[in-house]
């Protein structure tokens, strides 16, 4: 049984080099190895003993069996034959092996002169195909059954008998059915190194007249793994500290451990540094665990890549280049394709050749003249006629404008007045040239011979050139009407009359201090008027005598407005951080005095006190506000009460029914706007804060509706309800004066930027006619109480009269008419008309300006 | 619910490209770009919105049609300009590889360009072609008038170029004299303006109006691209000869004509052309004659019965030019010789011809003799008096007007020196010559009549040279009326003014303080029809009716005189003072309503009233002065009396 074990032992000692070969593909080799196995073992046999021939009957047999069932026999087959010595594999296996293996290389040693050459072809062989044909199957195959029998004659010269012919036949049959192509190399590899295992049989040790065949040391060839490496440790790439408590530190490649190397402690480690000259040209071996000295080749080599050169020393990076296409010689060693040339590469074409002899032939007969020249189209013929249609008009068809004819101006001789004079010339000289009107100057000649020649002829076409093709093109409609049909068709003035025309009465002021303000009482009999000097003089209106005045001594007085309850004689005047109710009692009527004096003390007789917050939830914030009573002498000539006010009051306005005045103060933040109630000496302070300083305030006519005027927008606002009903945006850039219609639905809105802004409060947020006629800033804009007029005043010292007529149908407009000027203010440090009130009733006009004076005017 | 509209897919936006974007989708460089557009016509637009053509950008650009890039894209132009380049790639590897045989054969095949095509769809009729024909003809006419060798670094104009343009205009003029029909000359400090009608598309007739310098050396400035001008002209020259082309087959005639080498070689400018009939299609020519040929030929018939002759021999002049060089003036024995000749066709074709030189003024100098002194342009002056009918001598063919062989058929001597009396008499040798100035040609061309020569004659102070195109609205010169009537009574009225105005300055003042009492009973002293008068001073119908109405009154005629002078006086102040009453009430309501017009409205009405102001101001300007220089000249004239 003995050769069993040796076939056994061959697959394993098979399987040691290749241990990454799946196991798969070495029972699939097995049987394949069988056979050719057979041809060696017979070589042999003719050296060795008769049992080779009963190895070779169980050889055959073996192959028989093969034969009926191919794989799993052959494999229960080789278990059998593991199971049949238990003893034997479990004894001393590693010494038995190491044994087996050290007599096998030994023999193979031996062999290796005849076998060695024969390998080395194969190799070649393998080496080639895969290299070039590796996906030709079939030609591995013939390659194959080239081999085998070389190997046989080579081997076995005397081999041949029927019998192994089968056995081959079969064997190959078996191998390429069953192998891959891509295993069949590994498997000829293997196939062919069995066939050159020489082991030789060495009496065994453990069994007494056994033998055991020892194999030759595996020379690892240049195909193993291990061919590049030359590391005695086998472990392959695993952590070394695996083998930290083993004695050894792996295998070799024969399975023979490796022992630790002994190691020195620190000392010696140090001693050895210090000591050793090339110890610091030695490197850690980590597999073998000992320093190996570096050779001058390998320190070379390092050197190389640190200075990032070719680590090959024999590498010339400056060798000549050869020219391997278009060198002399043309030196083309390599083919680039192994394709044959084509046929069509040195076979004319017929095609070609069809052509070219039409061409002869068409040259023969006449019908082609080489070099003619060709038919050519005439260079002018007709190409308009009476059929012709221009273009279709279209929006985007520009012609050229033409060039205008020249007029008498540009004649040679010119009518005399044509000339220009010297400085004419000069001026005209002096232009740039795109301003000029003309581009010559006209000059008179006595004689046609005596025109010069025109010096900028070629320029002039050059630029007309320049104009056909650059310049861009647009068209442009010429109106050809009357300017004055622009303007608009209005009632002439006349037709609407009544409406101021004429400066009646003036009211001089002394030292023709400014006149901010001005007002009439309701009944129009008095005018009241605030000067820069602190004085509210009331004047009679038809005589221009001032009757009364008021000294307020608090600086300017900034605004004055009487109350517009004609049974009560109220006037409101401003100063610094102060609200005057005032009352001429003398010149009133009795009755009128008495109620008057009752409407503005039941303020104090209420409250018993001399100062007073406002009544109701309004109180918080309103701290700053006084109610004062003036002093007796000043109660006598007329002062009734005193609101002292934060900031400086600008304007002050009543509510219809004379019981509320507003006041808009600047510097007061959010207290600039108060409502106050004369009768319960109570202040409201409406606003919280106000977005933008507030310049007017105005209340509705008719609602309970507020509005006030910021720089820019003016805001209308339901004091009943407490909440914002509107925003007007006015495009205007500082509102200077409002003045809201007494029908409540138009208000008017005057600006320093010099615009009336009329808005229709039905219609929407944006002005519906914004006019711009004075010169200067805007003062004031009123609307006569009564009549269809409106007034505007500004800083150029005018005063523009307009007549309004506002519909009950909604679906028309307000008709505005401008009426008249009316011119006689002067105008004094750039300030004109300063402040206009209508009379309550007639078509008249108060007018107050910075040259100190007041104005009535009437129609 | 309304159809989405995005940004940039609608509109100016898609209207509009820019230069930029159509150099890229041409793919073309800029001077291809450029001489596309040049010869195409495209030009660049001025969006209303630029911004938005822009794509809402607002940086410059010049903007074009987008659709007119869009059909540049098949332009076979373009092709052709590839094709160009191409071949100029292949000649010059070739020539510098010294391969001269292929260079030969690439030239040989080298790619023309032809833009008749382009002029065709440019100019779909022949009258938009003719409409267009001004700036083409001035081109041309300046192109003529460059040095024919080229100045280095200035002009680089070939020749041959030069050459052609200078066929050109003497083929345009050959045209314009064999159908008379130049109709305006004008001399500028510019050039010669001349103006042609010419029957269009369906035989109405085009104005074409065109500039020629006067021949002196061009002045070249060196900031003009020659490259440029030299575009335009290609086309401008391809336009024209298809224009003549059709002028030249219209009237029957061979195109181009044959130009007689010698006779150009001599200077001879338009003579040295003979105009060849087409014989071959003459025939044809006969049945398929249009129905407007034949109004023409027969409205010639009725109007110019005796015109006709001297068209037969107008026209046939030039088929015998080598008959006898040494005579310019060719009609008389010309005529003879074709009379004879081919007596039955050139009657029924010169009808034909003669159909726009039947108007009167296309005859105005048939009946003269022009003899042509070397000063002036025979260019210029040739070309008018032949397209008028007259003859010309020039000096080529007589360096003297007496020493020609035609001295004694000589009417007109065109002299532009100053020469005495006796000099003049001398050379006329007992024949009777008139000399005049050249300008006398141009004035009477422009007035259609055949003006007095007492003003022309040689060395005297013209008379002012008018263009004849003014009157278009722009301003008006009633004094320098043709009849000069009108301005004569004017004059007087402004010296009797002037003479009033000193007696009447005294008594302004006394006049001033009753002017109301006067002016109410005034009216009613003097009679109604002298009231009339007075009113319109102007009228001579009215003074007329005055006059006759005195007489019947039995006023004497210095009565009349005195009568009519107050009362015109009287009502002068009235109207001066009820239009300045007028004026100030109309300012301020004028003034009052302008506060109600609408932004744009108001800018526009600025505009305009600033546009007329200038004008009226322009016009009062050259009024002003004419009268000062007009006073100035009495007073000399006044002072030279005493």
């Amino acid at each position: 049984m003995a050769p069993r074990s040796v076939s056994a032992g061959s697959s394993r000692t098979r399987a040691g080099p290749s241990k990454a070969a799946p196991k798969a593909s070495t029972k699939a080799a097995a049987p394949a190895a069988a056979a050719p196995a057979n041809t060696r073992s017979r070589k042999r046999a003719a050296e060795a003993s008769p049992e080779v021939e009963e190895d070779d009957e169980a050889f055959a047999v073996g192959g028989e069996l093969e034969l009926s069932d191919e794989g799993e026999d052959d494999e229960d087959e080789e278990d059998e034959d593991e199971e049949a010595f238990p003893e034997l594999d479990s004894g001393s296996e590693d010494e038995l092996e190491g044994d087996d293996e050290q007599e096998v290389d030994g023999d193979d040693e031996n062999d290796m002169g005849d076998s060695s050459d024969e390998e080395i072809l194969n190799d070649e062989d393998d080496g080639d195909e895969s290299g070039y044909n590796t996906s030709d199957i079939e030609a591995m195959y013939e390659d194959d059954d080239d081999d085998t029998p070389d190997s046989s004659v080579l081997g076995s010269p005397s081999s041949g008998t029927r019998e192994l012919d089968v056995d081959e036949k079969l064997s190959r049959m078996i191998a390429r059915n069953t192998v891959k192509p891509d295993d069949s190399l590994g498997a000829e590899g293997q196939i062919s190194q069995a066939k050159k295992s020489h082991g030789k049989l060495v009496p065994s040790k453990l069994v007494p007249g056994g033998y055991r065949r020892e194999y030759d040391e595996i020379e690892a060839g240049y195909g193993s793994e291990s061919s590049t490496e030359d590391n005695p440790n086998t472990i392959g790439n695993i952590p070394i500290e695996w083998y930290d408590d083993m004695p050894h530190i792996g295998y070799d490649v024969d399975g023979r451990k490796i022992f630790r190397p002994a190691k020195g402690d620190e000392l010696d480690k140090f001693l050895a540094n210090t000591t050793t000259l090339d110890a610091w040209t030695s490197a850690e071996d980590r597999l073998m665990q000992k320093n190996v000295v570096l050779s001058d080749k390998e320190l070379d080599i390092i050197r190389r890549i640190v200075q990032a050169e070719n680590p090959d020393a024999d590498f010339d990076p400056y060798q000549p280049t050869i020219e391997w296409f278009t060198g002399e010689g043309q030196e083309r060693i390599m083919p680039l394709s192994a394709a044959p040339e084509p046929k069509r590469r040195f076979v004319p074409s017929k095609w070609e050749h069809a052509k070219v002899m039409k061409i002869v032939k068409a040259i023969r007969e006449g019908r082609i003249t080489p070099g003619k020249p060709t038919a050519k189209k005439p260079t002018v013929y007709g190409i308009w006629s009476e059929s012709d249609q221009p273009h279709q008009e279209h929006a985007m068809y520009m012609p050229a404008p033409q060039l205008p004819p020249p007029k008498t101006a540009e004649s040679y001789n010119p009518p005399a007045e044509y000339v220009p004079t010297a400085e004419e010339k000069a001026e005209w000289e002096e232009m740039d040239k795109e301003d000029r009107k003309t581009d010559f100057l006209p000059a008179k000649y006595d004689a046609l011979r005596l025109v010069p020649g025109y010096k900028n002829l070629v320029q002039e076409r050059f630029e007309r050139c320049l104009d056909l093709y650059l310049a861009p093109r647009t068209r442009r409609v010429k109106l050809n009407i009357d300017p004055e049909s622009l303007i608009p068709k209005l009632p002439a003035p006349r037709e609407l009359r009544p409406f101021p025309t004429t400066s009646c009465v003036q009211y001089r002021h002394p030292g023709d201090t400014r006149v901010r303000s001005v007002s009439l009482s309701p009944k129009g009999d008095w005018l009241a008027s605030g000067s820069e000097d602190g004085v509210v003089r009331v004047w009679d209106v038809a005589t221009g005598r001032e009757v009364w005045r008021w000294n307020l001594k608090g600086g300017p007085v900034q605004h004055v407005a009487w109350s517009p309850n004609a049974d009560e004689c109220l006037l409101a005047a401003l100063v610094e951080h102060r609200v005057a109710i005032l009352a001429p009692l003398a010149l009133v009527a009795p009755a009128v005095a008495a109620a008057t004096l009752t409407h503005a003390n039941t303020g104090f007789a209420a409250s018993a006190a001399t100062t007073k917050m406002g009544a109701g939830s309004e109180t918080k914030g309103v701290e700053a506000i006084k109610w004062v009573r003036p002093t007796e002498l000043a109660r006598e000539r007329g002062e009734l009460v005193y609101v002292d006010v934060p900031g400086t009051p600008k304007q002050v306005t009543w509510h219809r029914k004379g019981d509320y005045f507003s006041t808009v103060a600047t510097e007061a933040a959010n207290k600039s706007v108060l409502i106050h109630q004369l009768g319960k000496h109570a202040t409201q302070c409406p606003f919280k804060k106000t977005n933008g300083a507030v310049q007017r305030v105005a209340f509705h006519p008719s609602k309970p509706w507020f509005f006030a005027a910021t720089q820019r927008y003016v805001r209308l606002y339901d004091l009943a309800a407490q909440k914002l009903v509107r925003t007007f945006m006015t495009g205007l850039k500082w509102i200077s004066s409002l003045d809201v219609h007494p029908g409540g639905d138009n208000i008017i809105v005057g600006s320093y930027d010099k615009k009336l802004a009329w808005f229709d409060m039905d219609v929407g947020n944006k002005p519906y006619k914004t006019l711009r006629y004075h010169s200067r800033a805007l003062r004031s804009v009123v609307f006569h109480p009564k009549l269809p007029l409106f007034a505007s005043a500004s800083d150029d010292g005018t005063i523009h009269i307009f007549h309004a007529t506002v519909y009950d149908d909604l679906n028309m407009n307000p008709l505005i008419v401008p009426l008249k000027i009316l011119r006689g203010h002067r105008i004094t440090d750039t300030l004109g008309v300063l402040d206009v009130r209508w009379h309550p009733e007639k078509p008249w006009l108060v007018s107050s300006g910075a040259d100190g004076e007041c104005r009535l005017w009437c129609s | 619910m309304a159809k989405i509209k995005r940004r940039g897919e609608s509109g100016a936006a898609k209207n509009y490209t820019t230069r930029n974007q159509a150099l890229k989708k041409l793919q073309v460089s800029l001077s291809d770009f450029r001489r596309l557009c040049i010869l195409k016509g495209i030009y660049p637009r001025e969006p209303l919105h630029k911004k938005r053509a822009n794509k809402g950008s607002s940086a410059p650009a010049s903007f074009y049609y987008h659709k007119d890039i869009q059909y540049l894209l098949h332009e076979p132009l373009l092709q052709k300009f590839r094709e160009h380049k191409a071949f100029a790639k292949k000649l010059a590897r070739a020539v510098g590889r010294q391969e001269w045989g292929l260079a030969k054969n690439l030239e040989d095949s080298k790619p023309v360009t032809r833009l008749d095509h382009i002029v065709k769809e440019r100019y779909p009729t022949f009258t938009l072609a003719l409409q267009d024909l001004a700036d083409p003809l001035n081109l041309v006419h300046l192109f003529s008038t460059l040095p024919t060798n080229p100045i280095p670094g200035k002009t680089l104009v070939p020749t041959e170029v030069i050459a052609e343009c200078g066929r050109l205009i003497n083929e345009w003029k050959v045209w314009a004299i064999r159908t008379h029909s130049l109709r305006k000359v004008f001399l500028g400090i510019k050039g010669v303006y001349y103006e042609a009608e010419v029957p269009g598309h369906g035989g109405d007739l085009i104005k074409v109006r065109w500039l020629e310098g006067y021949e002196f050396q061009q002045h070249v400035p060196t900031d003009v691209d020659f490259r440029i001008l030299l575009t335009f002209l290609e086309l401008y020259r391809t336009m024209i000869s298809f224009v003549l082309y059709k002028l030249y087959t219209e009237e029957n005639l061979v195109y181009p004509p044959p130009l007689d080498v010698e006779q150009d070689g001599r200077g001879e400018t338009v003579g040295a052309f003979r105009l060849v009939e087409n014989k071959a299609t003459g025939a044809s020519a006969e049945t398929g004659v249009s129905k407007k040929a034949v109004k023409r030929a027969i409205a010639g018939i009725a109007a110019s019965g005796a015109a006709t002759v001297e068209d037969e021999e107008d026209v046939d002049m030039e088929d015998s030019a080598d008959a006898d060089e040494d005579f310019v003036e060719r009609p008389s024995k010309a005529a003879d010789e074709d009379v004879a000749g081919s007596a039955p066709l050139p009657t029924y074709t010169s009808l034909l011809a003669s159909g726009p030189s039947s108007s009167k003024q296309a005859l105005l100098f048939s009946p003269y003799t022009f003899y042509l002194s070397r000063e002036t342009s025979s260019r210029t002056w040739e070309f008018v008096i032949r397209a008028l009918g007259g003859k010309v001598v020039t000096s080529l063919a007589a360096p003297t007007p007496g020493s020609g062989p035609h001295a004694d058929t000589i009417t007109h001597v065109l002299i532009d020196r100053p020469m005495t009396d006796e000099r003049r008499r001398e050379m006329e040798a007992g024949r009777k010559w008139t000399w005049v100035q050249p300008q006398w040609v141009a004035d009477c061309v422009n007035q259609r009549k055949v003006l007095g020569t007492g003003e022309y004659a040689p060395g005297q102070l013209l008379p002012p040279h008018l263009s004849p195109w003014d009157g278009e609205g722009e301003v008006e010169r009633p004094w320098l009326g043709i009849d000069g009537e009108p301005a004569v009574v004017e004059e007087e009225e402004d010296e009797d003014v002037e003479v009033d105005a000193e007696v009447a300055s005294e008594d302004e003042d006394e006049e001033d303080e009753d002017e109301d009492k006067e002016n109410a009973p005034e009216p009613a002293a003097f009679p109604p029809a002298l009231l009339a008068a007075a009113q319109k001073p102007a009228d001579k119908a009215l003074l007329h009716a005055a006059e006759l109405e005195a007489e019947a009154n039995g006023t004497s005629h210095t009565a009349f005189r005195a009568q009519l002078k107050e009362a015109t006086k009287a009502h002068g102040k009235a109207a001066t003072k009820a239009k300045a009453t007028a004026k100030a009430t109309g300012k301020a309501d004028e003034d009052l309503r302008k506060i109600m017009m609408s932004n744009k409205k108001a800018k526009l009405y600025e505009k305009m009233k600033y546009g007329n102001a200038e004008r009226q101001a322009e016009k009062e300007k050259l009024e002003s002065r004419r009268k000062e220089i007009e006073k100035m000249a009495r007073k000399a004239a006044r002072s030279g009396k005493k």
